[in-house]
Protein backbone atom coordinates (compact mmCIF):
# COMPACT_ATOMS: atom_id res chain seq x y z
CA UNK A 1 0.00 0.00 0.00
CA UNK A 2 1.23 3.80 -0.66
CA UNK A 3 1.13 4.64 2.91
CA UNK A 4 2.25 8.00 2.73
CA UNK A 5 -0.89 8.93 0.70
CA UNK A 6 -3.67 9.32 3.21
CA UNK A 7 -6.82 7.02 1.92
CA UNK A 8 -9.45 10.01 1.59
CA UNK A 9 -12.50 10.69 -0.34
CA UNK A 10 -11.73 13.08 -3.17
CA UNK A 11 -11.39 16.68 -1.69
CA UNK A 12 -12.53 18.26 -5.40
CA UNK A 13 -15.40 16.24 -6.25
CA UNK A 14 -15.46 16.28 -10.97
CA UNK A 15 -17.92 19.28 -10.70
CA UNK A 16 -17.06 19.81 -6.97
CA UNK A 17 -15.96 23.04 -5.63
CA UNK A 18 -12.17 24.30 -6.21
CA UNK A 19 -10.90 23.02 -2.35
CA UNK A 20 -7.00 23.88 -2.81
CA UNK A 21 -5.75 24.93 0.15
CA UNK A 22 -4.00 22.43 1.29
CA UNK A 23 -1.88 22.33 -1.53
CA UNK A 24 -1.69 26.15 -1.83
CA UNK A 25 -0.84 25.89 1.87
CA UNK A 26 2.45 25.09 0.89
CA UNK A 27 3.24 27.13 -1.67
CA UNK A 28 4.60 29.95 -0.16
CA UNK A 29 4.68 33.67 -1.22
CA UNK A 30 1.78 34.48 -3.17
CA UNK A 31 0.41 37.69 -2.85
CA UNK A 32 -2.68 37.62 -0.60
CA UNK A 33 -5.18 39.33 -3.07
CA UNK A 34 -4.03 37.35 -5.87
CA UNK A 35 -4.80 33.84 -3.91
CA UNK A 36 -8.54 33.55 -5.06
CA UNK A 37 -7.72 34.32 -8.70
CA UNK A 38 -5.00 31.32 -8.71
CA UNK A 39 -7.25 28.92 -6.96
CA UNK A 40 -9.87 29.40 -9.85
CA UNK A 41 -6.98 29.31 -12.26
CA UNK A 42 -5.60 26.26 -11.02
CA UNK A 43 -9.18 24.42 -10.48
CA UNK A 44 -10.07 25.15 -14.21
CA UNK A 45 -6.71 23.93 -15.69
CA UNK A 46 -7.85 20.92 -13.60
CA UNK A 47 -11.04 20.15 -15.39
CA UNK A 48 -9.37 21.10 -18.64
CA UNK A 49 -6.65 18.23 -17.92
CA UNK A 50 -7.90 15.60 -15.98
CA UNK A 51 -11.40 13.95 -16.12
CA UNK A 52 -11.14 13.15 -12.33
CA UNK A 53 -10.50 15.29 -8.96
CA UNK A 54 -7.20 15.33 -7.22
CA UNK A 55 -5.93 14.93 -3.79
CA UNK A 56 -3.05 16.20 -1.79
CA UNK A 57 -0.01 14.21 -1.90
CA UNK A 58 1.21 14.73 1.34
CA UNK A 59 4.82 13.40 1.34
CA UNK A 60 4.47 10.89 -1.84
CA UNK A 61 5.20 13.48 -4.28
CA UNK A 62 7.57 16.68 -4.21
CA UNK A 63 8.10 20.02 -6.56
CA UNK A 64 11.24 21.84 -6.14
CA UNK A 65 11.06 24.96 -7.86
CA UNK A 66 13.45 28.47 -6.96
CA UNK A 67 10.88 30.30 -5.40
CA UNK A 68 12.80 33.34 -6.97
CA UNK A 69 14.33 32.27 -10.55
CA UNK A 70 17.19 33.28 -12.00
CA UNK A 71 16.49 33.05 -15.84
CA UNK A 72 12.68 32.58 -16.38
CA UNK A 73 13.67 31.17 -19.59
CA UNK A 74 15.28 27.99 -17.92
CA UNK A 75 13.97 27.47 -14.42
CA UNK A 76 15.20 24.12 -13.01
CA UNK A 77 12.75 22.20 -11.49
CA UNK A 78 12.40 18.57 -9.76
CA UNK A 79 10.30 16.35 -9.06
CA UNK A 80 10.58 13.83 -6.31
CA UNK A 81 8.58 10.54 -5.26
CA UNK A 82 8.32 8.65 -1.67
CA UNK A 83 9.95 4.84 -1.59
CA UNK A 84 6.73 4.22 -1.06
CA UNK A 85 4.85 6.36 -4.37
CA UNK A 86 7.70 5.55 -6.18
CA UNK A 87 6.58 2.27 -7.77
CA UNK A 88 2.99 2.74 -7.86
CA UNK A 89 2.90 6.10 -9.86
CA UNK A 90 3.00 5.74 -13.75
CA UNK A 91 3.17 9.58 -14.97
CA UNK A 92 3.52 12.86 -12.99
CA UNK A 93 1.65 16.13 -15.23
CA UNK A 94 3.98 19.54 -14.72
CA UNK A 95 1.71 22.15 -15.07
CA UNK A 96 2.98 25.62 -14.76
CA UNK A 97 -0.48 27.60 -14.35
CA UNK A 98 -0.23 31.33 -15.88
CA UNK A 99 1.84 29.63 -18.45
CA UNK A 100 0.16 30.57 -22.38
CA UNK A 101 0.25 26.34 -22.27
CA UNK A 102 0.33 25.23 -18.97
CA UNK A 103 0.78 21.53 -19.55
CA UNK A 104 4.42 21.72 -19.74
CA UNK A 105 4.99 18.29 -19.50
CA UNK A 106 3.64 14.43 -19.20
CA UNK A 107 6.54 11.69 -17.30
CA UNK A 108 5.11 8.45 -17.92
CA UNK A 109 7.45 5.38 -16.47
CA UNK A 110 8.30 2.81 -18.95
CA UNK A 111 8.36 -0.93 -18.15
CA UNK A 112 12.03 -0.58 -16.90
CA UNK A 113 12.02 2.87 -14.86
CA UNK A 114 9.99 4.75 -12.47
CA UNK A 115 9.88 8.06 -11.36
CA UNK A 116 11.11 8.59 -8.36
CA UNK A 117 13.57 11.73 -9.32
CA UNK A 118 12.98 13.88 -12.37
CA UNK A 119 14.21 17.22 -13.01
CA UNK A 120 13.42 19.44 -16.34
CA UNK A 121 14.11 23.18 -16.93
CA UNK A 122 10.98 25.31 -17.79
CA UNK A 123 9.74 28.58 -19.16
CA UNK A 124 7.91 30.49 -17.34
CA UNK A 125 6.28 33.74 -18.04
CA UNK A 126 4.55 35.41 -14.98
CA UNK A 127 4.74 34.93 -11.21
CA UNK A 128 3.06 31.85 -11.04
CA UNK A 129 1.60 28.56 -9.04
CA UNK A 130 3.71 25.71 -10.61
CA UNK A 131 1.76 22.26 -9.70
CA UNK A 132 2.62 18.94 -10.37
CA UNK A 133 0.33 15.65 -10.42
CA UNK A 134 1.04 12.00 -9.96
CA UNK A 135 -1.59 9.40 -11.31
CA UNK A 136 -1.12 5.95 -9.27
CA UNK A 137 -1.65 2.76 -10.85
CA UNK A 138 -5.54 2.90 -9.16
CA UNK A 139 -5.93 5.78 -10.61
CA UNK A 140 -5.91 8.36 -8.05
CA UNK A 141 -4.43 11.84 -8.22
CA UNK A 142 -1.89 13.75 -6.02
CA UNK A 143 -1.21 16.80 -6.31
CA UNK A 144 1.40 19.45 -4.87
CA UNK A 145 2.09 23.16 -5.84
CA UNK A 146 4.72 25.68 -5.24
CA UNK A 147 4.81 29.28 -6.29
CA UNK A 148 7.78 30.85 -8.30
CA UNK A 149 8.59 34.05 -9.52
CA UNK A 150 9.41 34.88 -12.93
CA UNK A 151 8.53 36.65 -16.12
CA UNK A 152 8.66 36.61 -19.64
CA UNK A 153 10.02 33.21 -20.00
CA UNK A 154 7.91 32.35 -23.02
CA UNK A 155 8.67 35.49 -24.69
CA UNK A 156 12.07 35.61 -23.61
CA UNK A 157 14.20 35.53 -26.91
CA UNK A 158 16.70 32.57 -27.79
CA UNK A 159 19.19 32.16 -24.92
CA UNK A 160 22.16 31.77 -27.12
CA UNK A 161 23.02 32.68 -30.27
CA UNK A 162 19.88 31.18 -32.55
CA UNK A 163 22.28 30.39 -35.65
CA UNK A 164 24.45 28.28 -33.62
CA UNK A 165 21.64 26.71 -32.10
CA UNK A 166 20.16 25.78 -34.95
CA UNK A 167 23.92 23.90 -36.50
CA UNK A 168 23.91 22.31 -33.60
CA UNK A 169 19.91 20.94 -33.46
CA UNK A 170 19.87 17.09 -32.45
CA UNK A 171 22.98 16.96 -30.90
CA UNK A 172 22.72 15.02 -27.64
CA UNK A 173 24.29 15.02 -24.28
CA UNK A 174 24.12 12.25 -21.59
CA UNK A 175 26.27 12.23 -17.83
CA UNK A 176 26.33 10.04 -14.89
CA UNK A 177 27.59 12.38 -12.49
CA UNK A 178 27.55 9.77 -9.67
CA UNK A 179 28.42 6.77 -11.97
CA UNK A 180 26.87 3.52 -13.99
CA UNK A 181 23.95 2.27 -11.95
CA UNK A 182 23.11 -1.02 -10.54
CA UNK A 183 20.78 -3.45 -9.76
CA UNK A 184 20.40 -2.17 -6.22
CA UNK A 185 21.06 1.39 -6.92
CA UNK A 186 19.61 4.09 -8.92
CA UNK A 187 22.11 6.00 -10.44
CA UNK A 188 21.07 9.83 -11.77
CA UNK A 189 21.32 10.48 -15.03
CA UNK A 190 20.82 13.53 -17.33
CA UNK A 191 19.89 14.01 -20.70
CA UNK A 192 20.00 16.81 -23.39
CA UNK A 193 18.89 17.77 -26.50
CA UNK A 194 20.52 20.91 -28.82
CA UNK A 195 17.26 21.79 -30.12
CA UNK A 196 16.31 26.04 -29.86
CA UNK A 197 12.56 25.00 -28.64
CA UNK A 198 10.97 27.91 -29.83
CA UNK A 199 8.24 28.67 -27.84
CA UNK A 200 6.21 30.56 -30.54
CA UNK A 201 4.52 33.32 -29.24
CA UNK A 202 1.24 33.83 -31.49
CA UNK A 203 -2.18 33.24 -30.27
CA UNK A 204 -5.03 31.05 -31.63
CA UNK A 205 -8.13 33.29 -31.17
CA UNK A 206 -10.45 30.75 -30.96
CA UNK A 207 -8.12 27.98 -28.57
CA UNK A 208 -6.11 31.17 -26.85
CA UNK A 209 -3.62 28.80 -26.72
CA UNK A 210 -0.55 29.66 -28.22
CA UNK A 211 0.79 28.27 -31.71
CA UNK A 212 3.79 26.60 -31.16
CA UNK A 213 6.66 26.78 -32.84
CA UNK A 214 9.59 24.64 -33.04
CA UNK A 215 9.96 22.27 -29.96
CA UNK A 216 10.46 18.90 -29.17
CA UNK A 217 7.41 16.68 -28.14
CA UNK A 218 8.45 13.62 -27.10
CA UNK A 219 11.60 12.20 -25.35
CA UNK A 220 12.00 8.43 -24.92
CA UNK A 221 15.00 6.66 -22.79
CA UNK A 222 15.53 3.68 -23.75
CA UNK A 223 18.27 1.18 -21.57
CA UNK A 224 18.85 -2.20 -23.05
CA UNK A 225 16.16 -1.94 -25.29
CA UNK A 226 13.09 -1.47 -22.71
CA UNK A 227 11.78 2.07 -22.26
CA UNK A 228 12.60 3.86 -18.50
CA UNK A 229 11.17 7.37 -19.24
CA UNK A 230 8.71 9.10 -21.73
CA UNK A 231 8.30 12.68 -21.96
CA UNK A 232 5.19 14.65 -23.79
CA UNK A 233 6.67 17.92 -23.99
CA UNK A 234 5.21 21.35 -24.57
CA UNK A 235 6.78 24.77 -25.26
CA UNK A 236 7.05 25.36 -21.61
CA UNK A 237 10.02 23.20 -21.61
CA UNK A 238 12.97 25.20 -21.86
CA UNK A 239 15.96 25.69 -24.72
CA UNK A 240 18.01 22.67 -24.84
CA UNK A 241 15.59 20.50 -23.09
CA UNK A 242 17.20 18.80 -20.35
CA UNK A 243 15.66 15.90 -18.31
CA UNK A 244 17.08 13.95 -15.09
CA UNK A 245 15.82 10.69 -14.24
CA UNK A 246 17.42 7.79 -11.99
CA UNK A 247 18.38 4.65 -13.61
CA UNK A 248 18.50 1.47 -12.00
CA UNK A 249 19.61 -1.81 -13.39
CA UNK A 250 23.13 -3.68 -14.29
CA UNK A 251 25.68 -1.62 -15.87
CA UNK A 252 27.34 -1.99 -19.43
CA UNK A 253 24.14 -1.52 -20.69
CA UNK A 254 22.53 1.04 -23.89
CA UNK A 255 21.18 4.02 -23.21
CA UNK A 256 19.34 5.00 -26.03
CA UNK A 257 17.42 8.92 -26.59
CA UNK A 258 14.89 9.50 -29.03
CA UNK A 259 13.39 12.42 -29.45
CA UNK A 260 10.93 14.14 -32.08
CA UNK A 261 10.28 17.69 -32.45
CA UNK A 262 6.80 19.14 -34.26
CA UNK A 263 8.03 19.18 -37.49
CA UNK A 264 8.53 15.14 -37.21
CA UNK A 265 12.01 15.75 -37.39
CA UNK A 266 13.85 13.01 -34.90
CA UNK A 267 16.50 12.40 -33.01
CA UNK A 268 18.54 10.32 -31.17
CA UNK A 269 21.80 9.03 -29.55
CA UNK A 270 23.48 6.07 -27.83
CA UNK A 271 25.63 5.76 -24.95
CA UNK A 272 26.78 2.85 -23.29
CA UNK A 273 26.46 2.94 -19.75
CA UNK A 274 30.24 2.40 -18.67
CA UNK A 275 30.87 -0.77 -16.33
CA UNK A 276 33.99 0.51 -15.49
CA UNK A 277 34.97 0.87 -18.96
CA UNK B 1 29.39 78.48 -18.00
CA UNK B 2 28.88 74.98 -16.12
CA UNK B 3 27.14 76.27 -13.51
CA UNK B 4 24.43 77.98 -15.43
CA UNK B 5 24.11 74.69 -17.07
CA UNK B 6 23.05 72.95 -13.79
CA UNK B 7 23.98 70.26 -11.92
CA UNK B 8 23.37 67.68 -14.21
CA UNK B 9 25.63 69.09 -16.65
CA UNK B 10 28.42 69.72 -14.41
CA UNK B 11 28.92 65.80 -13.53
CA UNK B 12 29.83 65.35 -17.45
CA UNK B 13 33.44 64.81 -17.42
CA UNK B 14 35.95 65.40 -20.48
CA UNK B 15 38.22 61.87 -20.33
CA UNK B 16 40.25 63.35 -23.56
CA UNK B 17 39.41 66.27 -25.97
CA UNK B 18 36.55 66.48 -27.15
CA UNK B 19 35.27 63.17 -25.74
CA UNK B 20 32.62 63.33 -23.22
CA UNK B 21 31.18 60.88 -20.43
CA UNK B 22 27.97 61.09 -18.30
CA UNK B 23 29.07 58.34 -15.78
CA UNK B 24 25.95 56.64 -14.70
CA UNK B 25 25.62 55.53 -10.75
CA UNK B 26 25.85 51.94 -9.35
CA UNK B 27 22.18 51.12 -8.52
CA UNK B 28 19.88 49.21 -10.49
CA UNK B 29 17.10 51.71 -12.32
CA UNK B 30 14.96 53.29 -9.88
CA UNK B 31 12.61 56.27 -9.84
CA UNK B 32 15.43 58.53 -7.80
CA UNK B 33 18.13 57.73 -10.40
CA UNK B 34 16.09 57.84 -13.81
CA UNK B 35 17.76 54.82 -15.18
CA UNK B 36 20.83 56.97 -15.63
CA UNK B 37 22.91 53.82 -14.24
CA UNK B 38 24.87 53.56 -17.62
CA UNK B 39 27.71 55.66 -18.44
CA UNK B 40 26.75 57.36 -21.79
CA UNK B 41 28.40 60.48 -23.45
CA UNK B 42 29.38 62.07 -27.12
CA UNK B 43 32.46 62.70 -29.25
CA UNK B 44 32.83 66.44 -30.90
CA UNK B 45 34.03 66.82 -34.48
CA UNK B 46 34.81 69.38 -36.12
CA UNK B 47 31.33 69.16 -38.02
CA UNK B 48 29.30 67.32 -35.70
CA UNK B 49 28.50 65.67 -33.16
CA UNK B 50 28.27 61.50 -32.49
CA UNK B 51 26.33 60.47 -29.17
CA UNK B 52 27.14 57.45 -27.79
CA UNK B 53 23.99 55.57 -26.11
CA UNK B 54 21.48 57.89 -25.23
CA UNK B 55 20.95 56.90 -22.26
CA UNK B 56 18.22 54.62 -19.97
CA UNK B 57 15.08 56.96 -20.44
CA UNK B 58 14.30 60.10 -21.47
CA UNK B 59 15.03 62.01 -19.00
CA UNK B 60 18.45 60.73 -19.39
CA UNK B 61 18.49 61.15 -22.95
CA UNK B 62 17.41 65.43 -22.52
CA UNK B 63 20.38 65.69 -19.51
CA UNK B 64 22.84 64.22 -22.20
CA UNK B 65 21.13 66.20 -24.83
CA UNK B 66 21.69 69.24 -22.73
CA UNK B 67 25.10 68.52 -22.21
CA UNK B 68 26.27 68.33 -25.50
CA UNK B 69 24.48 71.98 -26.26
CA UNK B 70 26.27 73.16 -23.33
CA UNK B 71 29.51 72.03 -24.86
CA UNK B 72 29.12 72.57 -28.62
CA UNK B 73 26.61 74.48 -31.10
CA UNK B 74 27.26 71.48 -33.86
CA UNK B 75 24.56 69.45 -34.53
CA UNK B 76 24.02 65.74 -33.34
CA UNK B 77 24.21 63.83 -36.45
CA UNK B 78 24.65 60.33 -35.11
CA UNK B 79 23.57 58.18 -32.72
CA UNK B 80 25.48 54.94 -31.51
CA UNK B 81 23.62 52.26 -29.86
CA UNK B 82 26.30 50.12 -28.35
CA UNK B 83 23.95 47.44 -27.83
CA UNK B 84 20.31 46.71 -26.93
CA UNK B 85 20.14 46.79 -23.47
CA UNK B 86 17.43 49.43 -21.77
CA UNK B 87 20.05 51.20 -19.64
CA UNK B 88 21.71 52.16 -23.01
CA UNK B 89 18.94 52.81 -25.54
CA UNK B 90 16.04 54.08 -24.24
CA UNK B 91 17.18 57.64 -23.78
CA UNK B 92 16.75 57.97 -27.75
CA UNK B 93 13.62 59.44 -28.38
CA UNK B 94 15.02 62.50 -26.89
CA UNK B 95 17.24 62.69 -29.70
CA UNK B 96 14.26 61.92 -31.95
CA UNK B 97 13.34 65.34 -33.28
CA UNK B 98 16.77 65.87 -34.67
CA UNK B 99 16.41 63.09 -36.93
CA UNK B 100 20.15 61.47 -36.11
CA UNK B 101 21.26 58.87 -38.11
CA UNK B 102 21.24 55.33 -35.50
CA UNK B 103 24.14 53.44 -35.92
CA UNK B 104 23.95 50.04 -34.48
CA UNK B 105 25.53 46.75 -34.90
CA UNK B 106 23.63 44.10 -37.62
CA UNK B 107 21.70 42.28 -35.23
CA UNK B 108 20.99 45.16 -32.85
CA UNK B 109 17.49 45.64 -34.74
CA UNK B 110 16.31 41.85 -34.35
CA UNK B 111 17.43 42.55 -30.69
CA UNK B 112 15.20 44.92 -30.05
CA UNK B 113 12.50 43.61 -31.67
CA UNK B 114 12.58 40.68 -29.79
CA UNK B 115 13.23 42.87 -26.55
CA UNK B 116 11.89 45.85 -26.87
CA UNK B 117 8.69 45.91 -25.65
CA UNK B 118 9.74 44.08 -22.32
CA UNK B 119 12.13 46.46 -21.64
CA UNK B 120 9.51 49.33 -22.01
CA UNK B 121 7.64 47.05 -19.68
CA UNK B 122 10.44 46.70 -17.26
CA UNK B 123 11.83 50.27 -16.73
CA UNK B 124 7.76 51.43 -16.32
CA UNK B 125 8.12 48.85 -13.09
CA UNK B 126 11.66 49.97 -11.87
CA UNK B 127 10.89 53.60 -12.00
CA UNK B 128 7.41 54.11 -12.08
CA UNK B 129 5.10 55.06 -15.21
CA UNK B 130 5.73 58.68 -14.79
CA UNK B 131 9.13 58.45 -14.49
CA UNK B 132 9.47 56.13 -17.56
CA UNK B 133 7.02 58.01 -20.00
CA UNK B 134 8.19 58.80 -23.25
CA UNK B 135 11.37 56.69 -23.02
CA UNK B 136 12.22 54.23 -26.15
CA UNK B 137 14.86 53.30 -28.17
CA UNK B 138 15.01 54.42 -32.11
CA UNK B 139 15.42 51.63 -34.73
CA UNK B 140 18.56 51.68 -36.58
CA UNK B 141 18.91 53.50 -39.78
CA UNK B 142 22.77 52.59 -40.21
CA UNK B 143 24.15 48.58 -39.87
CA UNK B 144 27.73 47.71 -38.77
CA UNK B 145 28.46 44.16 -40.06
CA UNK B 146 32.10 44.55 -40.00
CA UNK B 147 33.81 47.69 -39.63
CA UNK B 148 32.31 51.21 -40.03
CA UNK B 149 34.35 54.74 -39.83
CA UNK B 150 31.80 57.53 -38.99
CA UNK B 151 32.87 61.07 -40.29
CA UNK B 152 32.51 63.86 -38.05
CA UNK B 153 34.04 66.12 -39.62
CA UNK B 154 37.39 68.29 -40.15
CA UNK B 155 39.33 64.88 -40.11
CA UNK B 156 37.90 62.95 -36.69
CA UNK B 157 36.27 60.03 -37.34
CA UNK B 158 35.03 57.46 -35.39
CA UNK B 159 36.35 53.47 -36.32
CA UNK B 160 32.97 51.29 -35.04
CA UNK B 161 33.19 47.74 -34.79
CA UNK B 162 31.17 45.17 -34.50
CA UNK B 163 31.85 42.20 -32.62
CA UNK B 164 30.86 38.70 -31.90
CA UNK B 165 28.41 37.66 -29.22
CA UNK B 166 30.20 38.43 -25.86
CA UNK B 167 28.09 41.01 -23.51
CA UNK B 168 25.17 40.18 -25.86
CA UNK B 169 24.95 39.16 -29.82
CA UNK B 170 24.71 43.17 -30.58
CA UNK B 171 27.65 44.79 -29.41
CA UNK B 172 29.43 47.54 -31.06
CA UNK B 173 33.12 49.43 -29.35
CA UNK B 174 34.04 52.64 -31.33
CA UNK B 175 37.79 53.63 -31.26
CA UNK B 176 38.91 57.57 -31.94
CA UNK B 177 42.07 57.46 -33.18
CA UNK B 178 42.58 61.13 -32.59
CA UNK B 179 42.59 60.48 -28.93
CA UNK B 180 43.85 57.15 -29.01
CA UNK B 181 40.40 56.73 -27.02
CA UNK B 182 38.69 53.11 -26.96
CA UNK B 183 34.81 53.37 -25.97
CA UNK B 184 33.84 49.68 -25.00
CA UNK B 185 30.87 50.73 -23.25
CA UNK B 186 29.31 47.43 -21.69
CA UNK B 187 32.41 45.01 -23.16
CA UNK B 188 34.08 46.40 -20.17
CA UNK B 189 33.13 46.59 -16.82
CA UNK B 190 34.56 48.51 -14.35
CA UNK B 191 32.89 48.27 -10.33
CA UNK B 192 30.18 47.23 -11.16
CA UNK B 193 29.51 43.49 -11.91
CA UNK B 194 29.02 42.32 -15.25
CA UNK B 195 25.93 40.76 -16.57
CA UNK B 196 26.16 38.40 -19.35
CA UNK B 197 23.57 38.45 -21.92
CA UNK B 198 26.15 36.91 -24.88
CA UNK B 199 28.53 34.62 -24.97
CA UNK B 200 30.92 33.75 -22.11
CA UNK B 201 33.51 32.40 -24.09
CA UNK B 202 33.23 34.59 -27.05
CA UNK B 203 32.99 37.71 -24.63
CA UNK B 204 36.88 36.50 -23.13
CA UNK B 205 37.75 36.19 -26.94
CA UNK B 206 36.62 39.86 -27.46
CA UNK B 207 38.36 40.98 -24.74
CA UNK B 208 41.61 39.42 -25.37
CA UNK B 209 41.85 40.67 -28.90
CA UNK B 210 40.57 44.20 -27.39
CA UNK B 211 43.67 44.03 -24.68
CA UNK B 212 45.98 44.04 -27.74
CA UNK B 213 44.61 46.78 -29.09
CA UNK B 214 46.78 49.59 -27.89
CA UNK B 215 45.06 52.74 -26.52
CA UNK B 216 45.15 55.43 -24.00
CA UNK B 217 42.55 55.04 -22.37
CA UNK B 218 38.68 52.70 -22.43
CA UNK B 219 35.88 54.01 -21.45
CA UNK B 220 33.65 51.17 -19.83
CA UNK B 221 29.59 51.36 -20.03
CA UNK B 222 29.58 51.05 -15.62
CA UNK B 223 32.37 52.42 -13.70
CA UNK B 224 34.87 55.23 -13.86
CA UNK B 225 34.55 57.43 -16.91
CA UNK B 226 37.54 56.16 -18.01
CA UNK B 227 40.08 53.48 -17.13
CA UNK B 228 44.02 52.92 -18.59
CA UNK B 229 43.97 50.58 -21.43
CA UNK B 230 44.60 47.79 -21.20
CA UNK B 231 44.96 47.40 -17.46
CA UNK B 232 41.47 48.62 -16.63
CA UNK B 233 40.27 45.18 -18.48
CA UNK B 234 42.59 42.90 -15.36
CA UNK B 235 39.46 42.72 -13.03
CA UNK B 236 36.37 41.90 -15.85
CA UNK B 237 39.28 39.65 -17.41
CA UNK B 238 39.57 37.45 -14.32
CA UNK B 239 35.97 37.78 -13.01
CA UNK B 240 35.38 36.07 -16.31
CA UNK B 241 37.80 33.72 -16.38
CA UNK B 242 37.12 32.34 -12.71
CA UNK B 243 33.21 31.96 -14.29
CA UNK B 244 34.37 30.12 -16.69
CA UNK B 245 36.74 27.56 -14.72
CA UNK B 246 34.53 27.40 -11.90
CA UNK B 247 31.15 26.48 -14.37
CA UNK B 248 33.24 24.56 -16.31
CA UNK B 249 34.14 22.47 -12.94
CA UNK B 250 30.95 22.27 -11.48
CA UNK B 251 29.35 20.35 -14.67
CA UNK B 252 32.34 18.19 -14.67
CA UNK B 253 31.59 16.68 -11.25
CA UNK B 254 27.75 17.00 -11.73
CA UNK B 255 26.60 20.02 -9.59
CA UNK B 256 23.27 20.98 -11.11
CA UNK B 257 22.84 24.11 -12.79
CA UNK B 258 19.99 24.18 -9.69
CA UNK B 259 22.82 24.21 -7.36
CA UNK B 260 25.70 26.27 -9.40
CA UNK B 261 24.86 29.73 -8.77
CA UNK B 262 25.49 29.19 -5.19
CA UNK B 263 28.70 27.31 -5.34
CA UNK B 264 30.54 29.10 -8.03
CA UNK B 265 33.36 32.00 -8.12
CA UNK B 266 31.20 32.92 -5.28
CA UNK B 267 34.60 34.63 -3.94
CA UNK B 268 35.82 36.64 -7.12
CA UNK B 269 31.86 37.87 -7.33
CA UNK B 270 32.16 39.54 -3.84
CA UNK B 271 34.55 42.13 -5.07
CA UNK B 272 31.96 43.42 -7.00
CA UNK B 273 29.25 45.87 -6.87
CA UNK B 274 25.58 44.79 -7.35
CA UNK B 275 26.89 41.05 -7.31
CA UNK B 276 23.80 39.70 -5.03
CA UNK B 277 21.72 40.32 -8.31
CA UNK B 278 23.44 39.31 -10.96
CA UNK B 279 26.34 36.41 -10.29
CA UNK B 280 23.44 33.60 -9.80
CA UNK B 281 22.34 35.02 -13.33
CA UNK B 282 25.80 34.85 -14.71
CA UNK B 283 26.56 31.50 -13.40
CA UNK B 284 23.19 30.35 -14.94
CA UNK B 285 23.72 31.80 -18.38
CA UNK B 286 27.30 30.18 -18.06
CA UNK B 287 26.42 26.81 -17.12
CA UNK B 288 23.74 26.59 -20.17
CA UNK B 289 26.56 27.85 -22.74
CA UNK B 290 29.26 25.42 -20.89
CA UNK B 291 27.22 22.45 -20.52
CA UNK B 292 27.74 21.87 -24.59
CA UNK B 293 31.00 23.02 -24.97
Amino acid sequence: MVRAVPRRPLLAGILGAPLLAPAIGRAQGIEPAEAPRRAERWHDLKLSIFDRGTEPAGDALTLVAPARALDAAAVPISLSLSAEAAPRVRAIHLVIDENPAPLAAVFRAGPAGDLRALSARVRVDAYTLMHAVAETDDGRLLETAQFVKAAGGCSAPVGTDLRAARERMGRMRMALPEGPPAPDRAAPVQVAVSHPNTSGLQIDQLSRLSIPAEFVQTLRVLYRGAEVLRAECGISIAENPTFGFALAGEPGGELKVEAEDNRERRFAAAWVVGNGG
Amino acid sequence: MLAAAGPAIAATVQVAPGVYVLPGVHEDASPSNGNAIANVGFVVGGASVAVVDPGGSMAHGRRLRRAVEAVTPLPIRHLVLTHAHPDHVMGAAAFAELRPEVVGHARLPEALAQRREGYLRMIEREMGAEAAAGSDALPPTRLVEDRLDLDLGAGRALSIAAHGPAHTDADLSLFDPATATLWLSDLLFVERIPSLDGSLAGWLRELAALRERPAARAVPGHGPPAVPWPAGAAALTGYLEALRDGTRAAIASGVGIAEAPARVASAEASRWRLAEGYHGRNVSAAYRELEWE
